[in-house]
């Protein structure tokens, strides 16, 4: 056994194990403590792991996180944090995997829309909680995925009764503070009834000054989505350069039901998504979308996975890495279309832009398709800035920095354009453009 | 003074000698149209002058207002004052066209010291100058030539032009590919902005251009050199004889040809 597995166990065990636990009702007791065994049992994945081929675990591999025992205190200050990367509406926000009541508020949450801290579900929603948590992301299968289950008590449930409709987006922020090597367990659960539609936004920053510690968040979101229902899911991801990030997504669709994901990985030292949609029943359609933009030695990994296991559903995947630097940036997508799945049409699509010599893009499309009646595309590519179009610029008076920039936000706005136009978009337009190369030079608006 | 002096320039693309002496003056208010067959360098000499990697001068030099040009990076000799109408105008999907020609011009008066425009005064400028060659808002909005046809494309061209209003224009073989109806479009815009401060360099295959954009010089290239220059006239009397009158070699696609 190596260190770090020991170290991960010792933290487990201890949790578990803590006096305030004992009153944790018997189910999740027990889902804790069998996904300590799935952890051990798996241990900690290495690069000779197909799955973790492109990732290197860095310190995580070290073994010295931790996961803070007592609530954030003085957390008042953050609230500027919380604004700034935020849009108005209801959110929980959470400080180094705790959560931080001040900052948070379920105002305003649209009738039929349930928001609550995890703590609270466990004790108000449990039967509910028993019968799907670990169900979607399971802990036998994922070592990540058990340490999270293991340390499982933080987090949010998400709950739409059916017919229920949000207008404005629900927010869920993760912040580290990097004061300390802190481990932060998050697990996030969204039930959408049939015929909901709501848009859920994740974010995770750092609200440390630069050169902060080392964090690592390993957060696990369980989508489940009844007959008809719809959600539109971003992922925004600016934690600071020596985060480490591991989260994974799984979805499980419903018949008709449309799930649209929307990944952006900006922040980071290795930073790992992973997102799984399935499909459960027949009409579904799904999208993911990612946009990686890596600068300095970041490591950002996206892994995609897609079951169409049902006839006649649709899914379109793009993805798009911008790397800089040394950064270097990784997509692996893997389609399944299982025999009963006929009619599938399915589209995938990753392209990488290379700004300097060193950086680094490895693609990796994977498709098993047992069904024969199926339209399924896919396509990769790594390329670098156009030197006619860079010219032509240039040629009109655009200064090369100003030219490159536009040339690469040109490659990014697909994706940032495939989200609706709104909070949300404009949020991340201004994340991007403080992310991209020059940023600080001109700020570019479309 | 001129406002364009080209001195006994060499220059090699690729290893290959090019441009094997050109001198040429142009004075302001001038508009000089350079002919000659296919391969005769007159695409590299528009290129060598906008600054296009991949071109070596080896000798000779090129004053732009008395000043240096050669030394001066793409974007310099714009804000200088050099403009270079594309013989392909380059697709750039993702960039919006207005948007792009304001970073330009903006980027230019920066460099001269000059006020930034904001978006509506712009607008308002575009919205003028497009008018010169019948490009409608459409356009303005889309991205930069993607999907434009190759009219438009050239249109564009000639719009960008009237909107940054250089001293010097160097339109590349921009009648190429165009029908009758684009042509007089493209050379009316061309014609509006004939002012007594800018100089124009027309390069171009066939003598066509010629009747709607009367130049005051006419020179013609074969094999990297200037071999004849001369008023209107010359160009008439290419179009009679073909490129074969002057013994050019190796020009078999001569401008009369090309017209039958």
């Amino acid at each position: 056994m190596t260190a770090a597995l020991a170290h991960y166990l010792d933290v487990a065990t201890r949790f578990q194990a803590a006096p305030e636990q004992a009153s944790a009702p018997q189910w999740l007791k027990r889902l804790r403590a069998d996904a300590l065994s799935h952890f051990e049992r798996q241990g900690l994945p290495t690069t000779r792991d197909e799955a973790w081929k492109y990732s290197r675990l860095g310190s995580i591999a070290e073994g010295t996180f931790l996961p803070r025992t007592e609530a954030p205190r003085d957390t008042a200050h953050l609230s500027a944090v919380v604004e700034r990367l935020g849009l108005p509406g209801p959110r929980l926000v959470f400080v180094d995997g705790r959560l931080a009541p001040e900052l948070s508020s379920v105002a305003g949450l649209p009738r039929g829309l349930t928001l609550k801290p995890l703590r609270d579900a466990v004790r108000e929603d449990g039967e509910l909680l028993e019968s799907l948590l670990g169900q979607r992301a399971l802990a036998k299968e994922h070592a990540f995925t058990a340490l999270n289950a293991a340390l499982l008590e933080e987090g949010a449930l998400l709950r739409l009764a059916p017919g229920a409709l949000s207008e404005v987006p629900v927010q869920l922020v993760f912040l580290t503070r990097g004061d300390a090597p802190v481990l932060s367990s998050p697990r996030i659960l969204v039930v959408a009834e049939e015929s909901s539609e709501a848009t859920l936004v994740e974010t995770y920053a750092s609200a440390g000054p630069a050169g902060s510690a080392a964090t690592f968040t390993n957060a696990v979101t369980e989508v489940t989505l009844g007959d008809n229902a719809s959600l539109h899911h971003y992922k925004v991801q600016v934690e600071a350069d020596a985060a480490l990030h591991l989260g994974a997504l799984h979805a499980r669709q419903g018949r008709d039901s449309r799930f649209a994901s929307h990944a952006f990985a900006f922040g980071g030292a290795m930073a790992r998504n992973e997102v799984h949609a399935a499909f459960a029943g027949e009409g579904g359609d799904a999208t993911l979308n990612g946009l990686y933009v890596g600068q300095g030695a970041q490591h950002l990994d996206n892994r995609t996975a897609l079951d169409h296991a049902v006839p006649r559903c649709t899914s379109r995947e793009l993805y798009k890495g911008v790397l800089d630097g040394q950064s270097r940036g990784t997509f692996h997508g893997l389609i399944r279309v299982r025999q009963d799945a006929q009619r599938t049409d399915s589209r995938q699509q990753n392209r990488n832009l290379l700004l300097s010599e060193s950086a680094q893009a490895d693609a990796k499309p994977q498709l098993e398709i047992f069904a024969d009646d199926v339209k399924c595309a896919h396509g990769a590519a790594v390329g670098r800035l156009d030197a006619q179009a860079l010219f032509y610029l240039r040629s009109r008076g655009v200064p090369q920095a100003e030219a490159e920039r536009l040339l690469t936000y040109a490659f990014a706005r697909e994706v940032v354009e495939a989200v609706p136009a709104g909070p949300v978009r404009a949020n991340i337009e201004a994340l991007l453009a403080l992310k991209l190369p020059g940023a600080a030079q001109r700020e570019v608006t479309a | 003074m001129a406002l364009l002096t080209v001195r006994n320039l060499h220059a090699r693309v690729a290893g290959k000698d090019i441009l094997k002496g050109i001198d040429l003056e142009v004075a302001p208010g001038e508009v000089h149209a350079i002919m000659g067959p296919n391969g005769s360098g007159k695409s590299t000499l528009a290129s060598v002058l906008a600054g296009r990697d991949g071109y070596e001068v080896t000798q000779g030099e090129v004053l732009f207002d008395g000043k240096p040009l050669l030394e001066l990076s793409p974007e310099a000799r714009a804000a200088a004052g050099v403009f270079l109408a594309f013989q392909y105008p380059v697709e750039i999907p993702g960039v919006g066209n207005i948007h792009f020609l304001r970073t330009a011009l903006n980027a230019q008066r920066r460099s001269k010291g000059l006020e930034e425009l904001d978006a509506m005064d712009f607008l308002q400028l575009a919205k003028e100058k497009s008018k010169l060659v019948q490009l409608d808002a459409a356009f303005m909005n889309r991205s930069v030539n993607e999907g434009f046809s190759g009219g438009e494309k050239k249109r564009n061209e000639i719009f960008q032009m009237a909107v940054l209003e250089p001293l010097l224009a160097i339109l590349d073989e921009t009648d190429s590919g165009l029908d009758i109806d684009a042509l007089r479009t493209v050379a009316g815009g061309v014609n509006a902005l004939r002012s007594p401060e800018r100089g124009m360099v027309l390069i171009t295959h066939y003598q066509r251009l010629l009747d709607y954009i009367v130049p005051d010089k006419v020179h013609v290239m074969s094999a990297g050199r200037i071999v004849r220059s001369g008023g209107r006239e010359l160009a008439l009397e290419l179009e009679q004889k073909g490129y074969g009158w002057l013994g050019l070699d190796g020009a078999k696609a001569s401008a009369a040809e090309a017209r039958r």
